[in-house]
């Protein structure tokens, strides 16, 4: 949306996008201009801060993930360090104990 | 949420060395897995090793981890963090069951971690869709389209984490462990 003066006078238009094409429409004029320019302000300036509360929070949440995932991988890979160690395969995604070896190792 | 004090997700990390020798268990791993008999001997070792220390170094990490999300879902109240250790004290008992070897520990963490990670992650999104919630709590649908992932993501950890430590008790039942001489006490706060 954008305010314009010409002659000293305020006109209002917004900006819509039409069949690939933006096009300005008239929304008003003089001080019915101003209003609508300032609630518009304000609205913008509240999405911005919902967007700027958002993201820490997406932000603090990662951090938060973080060991969770860390101990996740590690234990991921401490298992499957001793499965392979006491002799156990993976046949077909499936783990097996192999015959023999598995509990002698 | 709280905020985290500056600098204190580093307590949460684990060091260096033991992210270093997780590579080494890795690298071996996945040798011994494509069939090189050398690299298996060198896992036995390795796990013979280094793997208790490894474990019991990630389990308290793991620890400390799960306290820091206790504070975050008790949201200030002491009553609801005591509340919640005692909840994963119980979890932990029932889970690890008795004389869990050091990798059953581990596992155990690792469940109750993903568990508490997705009771939050639950009554952080329930909280969206309740029809009395606040304005000011409430976030845009785009945010509340990456929580629903985020759970979704969770609690499939969260199902794989219980079917590895399963597995585990299945194939290593009657199999000599490879050392159970690191203590981690489960009940330690």
């Amino acid at each position: 949306m954008a305010l314009e003066q010409r002659n000293g006078s305020l006109y209002y238009y917004r900006s819509e996008r039409v069949g690939g094409r933006v096009r300005k429409v008239y929304l008003g004029s003089g001080r019915l201009a101003e209003l609508s320019a300032e609630a518009e302000r304000v609205e913008r300036e509240r999405r911005e801060a919902d967007r700027e509360r958002e993201h820490a929070e997406l932000e603090r949440l990662e951090s938060l993930a973080a060991p969770v995932l860390e101990i996740d991988e590690a234990a991921d890979i401490l298992a499957r360090a001793h499965l392979i160690a006491a002799g156990c395969h993976r046949h077909k995604g499936e783990w097996r104990r192999a015959r023999g070896e598995a509990r002698n190792s | 949420m709280p905020e985290a004090k500056p600098g204190t997700l580093e307590r949460y990390q684990l060091p260096a060395d033991v992210q270093e020798r997780l590579d080494e268990l890795r690298d071996l791993s996945e040798k011994a897995e494509a069939g090189d008999k050398d690299a298996r001997r060198q896992l036995k070792q390795a796990v013979r090793e280094s793997a208790p220390e490894v474990i019991a170094r990630a389990s308290d990490v793991s620890r400390r981890a799960q306290h820091m999300l206790i504070e975050t879902a008790a949201g200030g109240s002491e009553l609801a963090q005591y509340a919640l250790s005692g909840r994963l004290d119980v979890m932990r008992e029932e889970i690890a069951g008795d004389n869990p070897t050091p990798l059953e520990v581990l596992l155990t963490e690792q469940v109750v971690s993903g568990w508490l990670w997705l009771t939050l992650l639950d009554a952080l999104n329930s909280a969206q869709f309740w029809k009395r919630a606040p304005s000011e709590v409430r976030v845009s649908p785009s945010y509340v389209r990456y929580m629903v992932k985020l759970q979704e993501s969770a609690h499939r950890r969260f199902l794989s984490s219980v079917q590895a430590l399963a597995r585990v008790r299945k194939l290593q039942s009657g199999t000599p462990a490879v050392q159970h001489n690191t203590q981690v006490n489960i009940l330690a706060r």
